[in-house]
């Protein structure tokens, strides 16, 4: 028996060897990445650069651009595919020390002012100054880059924006002459209609991930009343009147979603359109290309895309989070910052934004319309009626102080001015 | 009363009775034994079959709601994609290597320990296994964590070594027991008629001691396999990137889209297959090695 | 066999293990009474981390999940691996077959098996369980948000991981009890089942000790299966021990190092309490070999 074990162990263990060395991590396979020009000057010797980035349909042209371009004999982009909570845990962890394990990491408009307060994030004003021109990056938009700095230091360098898009399905809606709601009460009588009709017992799925998600939708019902959890200056406002009406519009939405919409994370809420048990989906436009894709769902042709709505008829901004996707680079990697830069402006390039609509949304003027994105006039709506942000370091902190408060709500374990007063009790107590 | 694992044969176990058995058991093949047997089989097996179907399904109906059981092409683009645009051949080799290093140095200096261990008056064994036991019952954690600490500190963080060394230590206790109990089985007197010729105790040991004892060492060994195999925790500390093995990779796709969910499948289910193989061709070993801890316990 | 001897043979395994398992219990035993992070030296506060636990509703609400599910995973295992192992005793041409199947549960990573056994219960990918419950006419049960339901999930799932275990050890005790007892029970009047009460299992229960010792031992460190099984863990208070030392002391930016040194600290107090009984028997049982 020994004799036999070994060399089939040994076998296996060469053959995944020789097979590791062709293939593994090659992604040009991707059609909206593609090749562009990345000069950079290389260290000495064989180095590896380790990029933290999720892995979704809007995410991945970048990251596919970077790898493939950047990549050369001497100098290996390495991606592990990571999913987004795990891109959350890493990233926490990464920080933590003088050294880390990534040197270009993925971030977005909401941790940017915490990490920058805490100086984990090199300042790339003086690198933009040097490379703009090189790769075209005053042609990103303005708002968005400001939407990544901090106290007037920009930190990432933006790549998309993700704004809250609407997928509904027309063939449903055609079938029984409902029309694309603007709120959350013509959704509620949408639903009720396709109820009543027997086509699904939960027409509405919305990311209410409780261990993530969950809070960005409150914060968005919250926007849309022209509020947020904090104010600029660190106040918590959660006591208000607006608080409560969002969460009660929440409330409200829970009969028409599935019970267990708080193990609903983005993909799990696409899984939902996928299958036919949701007809009504909010999420990030980010999430939208893979809706129309023929080779994941026999509904592919089924899928309309409306901007987000408001909450109420008379709400001022639409129900909607504007999340800026960009890189970054962290304080304690060890490799040179000027190559690091210049591989994030590659992916950023025009020609690599260019490439990655319809997937995403680049952060520069004009890319999508409604021409070349099935989702592009729903996407520009939406974007213009979302409320600016409201910009505050310690935004995170409370963010992740209320979500179990905010769960038991939704689970109908607590009354709603119970959970307000929870949440504004612990919102404060860490606000300092 | 306690059974000693002479008075046992695994090879009794694991085909069926003794010869005294035989001669005297029923005729009649026991059906309602073997058609209820079937089904738990079956039903142990049904994680495994549900993900066999899932992964070879095309992607727009694997994860349909009601399921679709027939009607479509089966396909193996999960598997391909998994290969072809992940780092899981690195991953697959990483888990192999842990596993491989561990088992051959925690052999290699659970050997001699648990020998010296066997000739040892029996109150130390007995204080032996106390000291087994309590390592093993301890939550894992409690060692794991200053091991990072110390692994990022000395540099070795993300490695397969430090990974594989944790291994070797957090399975040690286990081991040395195991092998002590196969070595007790044999007779003191064989030490001295070996060293009677003239033989050190390690030469006797190396030449006498361990051709004797190859199915123990090969239960011993595949034992912590398996355990560097299976481990999940002390990886998901120790590893980042470049030592990332199966299981933790396995892990952070779980909150990916359709397509990646797949390829966790696929995943699954590459290193299912060369347990089923293990299970079937090493069957002998982990009874023998299951069953000597349970009767010399 | 010369005390040098001795120690020449056993020196490398006893600095493997004092270098990585005494120091680093140590460490965490430091650990416990510092307020601490990785990688910095931490601040003395004496039995703060210990009161903290001691009265933290969460630490409290894991200790509870755990210990249920251990008590509930460990008689089922005893129940079922003995029916099964006696069920498996009478078959003989297709035992190894039948072995190796049950095996592969035991033998796969337990993480690996828990995500295979997720996918039956959750409708986003199939829920086959769910179905074929509303096929026989149950309502619909909320496998991941309700805390029953997902208790009996992971108990389930636990059972399915060491069923193997407990069946074949058995299987070995059974091996091991004399034809003449079982004849001389038959001879008496006995029916079947009061054999296996009074004549079979008193023989065995050596073995349904150990099973007993390791199930206990194994399941109150459960940590693999509740990540896919449980996702929710903390919402629904089914946090495993270990599964709430893992969010303090290291992912969420391990803040609470300290508290979470205490608490691994508490659970080897309690397995230590626990195991008291075996210890015990152990030592009475080699004095009386001696």
């Amino acid at each position: 028996m020994k004799h036999r074990i070994l060399p089939v162990l040994a076998l296996a263990a060469v053959g995944a060897v020789a097979l590791s060395s062709c293939g593994a991590g090659t992604r040009t396979e991707n059609e909206n990445a593609t090749t562009v020009s990345c000069d950079y000057t290389a260290p000495e010797g064989s180095t590896t650069v380790n990029v933290l980035a999720y892995n979704s349909s809007a995410i991945d042209p970048f990251t596919d651009t970077m790898v493939s371009s950047c990549s050369t004999d001497s100098v290996t982009l390495k991606h592990d595919p990571i999913d987004f909570g795990g891109q959350v845990t890493k990233t926490t962890a990464t920080l933590a020390g003088d050294t880390g394990t990534y040197d270009i990491i993925e971030t977005y408009g909401f941790v940017i002012p915490g990490f920058a307060e805490e100086g984990k994030l090199v300042p790339l004003n003086d690198l933009y100054d040097k490379y703009a021109a090189d790769y075209g990056l005053d042609e990103i938009s303005e708002s968005m880059r400001e939407g990544m700095s901090y106290d007037g230091e920009l930190y990432a360098l933006p790549m998309q924006a993700q704004m809250y898009v609407m997928a509904y399905r027309t063939d449903v809606f055609d079938d029984l002459g409902l029309e694309v709601p603007t709120t959350f009460d013509e959704m509620i009588s949408a639903a009720e209609e396709i109820k009543q009709a027997g086509v699904m017992d939960y027409p509405i799925a919305l990311p209410w991930l409780a261990t993530s998600d969950v809070t960005t939708s409150y914060q968005a019902a919250m926007n849309s009343l022209g509020t947020d959890f904090v104010t600029a200056d660190g106040a918590v406002t959660l006591d208000t009147p607006e608080a409560k009406q969002a969460l009660e519009a929440m409330v409200a939405l829970t009969p028409y979603m599935d019970p267990q919409v708080t193990t609903f994370d983005q993909p799990k809420v696409q899984q939902q359109m996928f299958n036919g048990t949701a007809a009504m989906s909010i999420m990030f436009s980010g999430r939208m290309v893979d809706l129309t894709m023929e080779s994941n769902s026999k509904l592919f042709d089924s899928i309309g895309f409306a901007p987000a709505p408001k909450v109420t008829a008379g709400a001022e901004y639409s129900y909607n989070r504007l999340s800026i996707d960009g890189w970054s680079i962290p304080f304690n990697t060890k490799l040179d910052h000027d190559m690091l830069f210049v591989m994030m402006a590659s992916a950023v390039s025009e020609d690599a934004s260019e490439a990655s609509v319809p997937a995403a949304y680049p952060a520069r003027e004009g890319m999508v319309t409604e021409e070349n994105s099935p989702y592009g006039a729903a996407a520009n709506e939406s974007m213009a009626t979302a409320m600016p942000p409201i910009v505050s370091p310690i935004q995170a902190t409370v963010t992740n102080e209320i979500r179990p408060i905010l769960v038991q709500v939704l689970g109908g374990n607590i009354s709603v001015d119970e959970g307000l007063a929870q949440m504004q009790a612990a919102s404060e107590r860490v606000a300092g | 009363m306690s059974l000693t694992a002479t008075e046992l044969s695994t090879r009794a176990i694991v085909t069926g009775g003794s010869s005294k058995r035989r001669s005297r058991s029923r005729r009649r093949p026991p059906v309602v034994t073997g058609i209820l047997l079937a089904i738990l089989c079956v039903v142990v097996l049904s994680p495994f079959i549900w993900m066999t179907l899932s992964v070879t399904k095309p992607t727009d109906v694997a994860f349909s709601n009601p399921p679709v059981l027939w009607g479509y092409e089966p396909t193996f683009q999960a598997f391909v994609d998994l290969w072809e645009t992940t780092y899981f051949a690195d991953y697959l080799v990483n888990t192999l290597v842990v596993a491989v290093v561990s088992t051959i140095v925690a052999l290699i200096i659970g050997i001699p320990a648990a020998y010296a261990l066997s000739r040892f008056p029996s109150y130390v064994s007995a204080l032996l296994l106390v000291l087994a036991l309590i390592f093993r019952a301890l939550p894992r954690f409690a060692v794991v964590l200053p091991m990072y600490d110390i692994s990022r500190a000395m540099g070795i963080y993300d490695t397969t070594f430090a990974l594989a060394i944790a291994l070797v230590a957090i399975n040690q206790p286990f081991t040395i027991w195991l092998l002590r109990n196969f070595f007790a089985e044999i007779p003191k007197e064989l030490d001295e008629a070996a060293m009677i010729d003239g033989c050190t105790r390690i030469g006797m040991l190396r030449k006498v001691m361990i051709p004797l004892m190859g199915p123990g060492i090969l239960t011993a060994g595949i034992f912590v396999f398996l355990f560097a195999f299976q481990e999940y925790l002390t990886a998901l500390v120790l590893t980042d990137t470049s030592s990332k093995t199966v299981p933790v990779f396995i892990a952070t796709q779980l909150g990916q889209t359709l397509p990646m969910l797949q390829q966790a499948g696929a995943a699954s289910m590459l290193l299912t297959i060369p347990v089923f193989v293990i299970a079937f061709v090493a069957q002998k070993y982990l009874v023998a090695g299951l069953s000597d801890g349970a009767v010399k316990g | 066999m010369k005390a040098r001897e001795f120690w020449i043979l056993f020196f490398p395994s006893l600095l493997v293990m004092g270098a990585l398992l005494v120091l680093p219990l140590v460490r965490t035993v430091q650990w416990s009474l510092e307020q601490v992070r990785y990688g910095t030296p931490g601040t003395f506060v004496g039995f703060d981390n210990f009161a903290a636990a001691l009265t933290d509703v969460r630490f409290g609400k894991a200790v509870m999940f755990t210990v249920a599910v251990t008590v509930v995973t460990t008689v089922i295992l005893l129940v079922f691996g003995y029916i099964v192992a006696n069920g498996i005793n009478r078959i003989t041409t297709s035992r190894p077959l039948v072995l190796g199947i049950m095996l592969v549960s035991y033998v796969l990573p337990n993480l690996v098996g828990a995500v295979a056994y997720s996918w039956l219960f959750d409708d986003n990918f199939g829920g086959v369980v769910n179905r074929l419950i509303g096929f026989f006419g149950g309502t619909q049960v909320l496998w991941f948000t309700d805390q029953v339901p997902n208790a009996i999930l992971v108990t389930a799932n636990t059972v399915w991981h060491m069923l193997p275990f407990a069946m074949l050890i058995i299987l070995a005790g059974l091996q091991g009890v004399p034809e003449e007892l079982k004849e001389a029970a038959r001879i008496d009047g006995a029916n079947t089942f009061q054999t296996h009460l009074n004549v079979i299992i008193p023989t065995i229960r050596g073995v349904l000790g150990f099973v007993t010792l390791i199930t206990i031992m194994d399941v109150l460190r459960m940590f693999d299966n509740l990540i896919p099984l449980s996702p929710q863990a903390q919402a629904i208070g089914n946090e495993s021990i270990m599964m709430y030392v893992y969010s303090v002391a290291f992912a969420d930016g391990a803040q609470q190092l300290g508290l979470g040194s205490a608490i691994n600290v508490l659970t080897i107090i309690l397995i230590l309490i626990m195991l008291i009984p075996f210890i015990r028997g152990i030592f009475k049982e080699a004095k009386a070999e001696r």
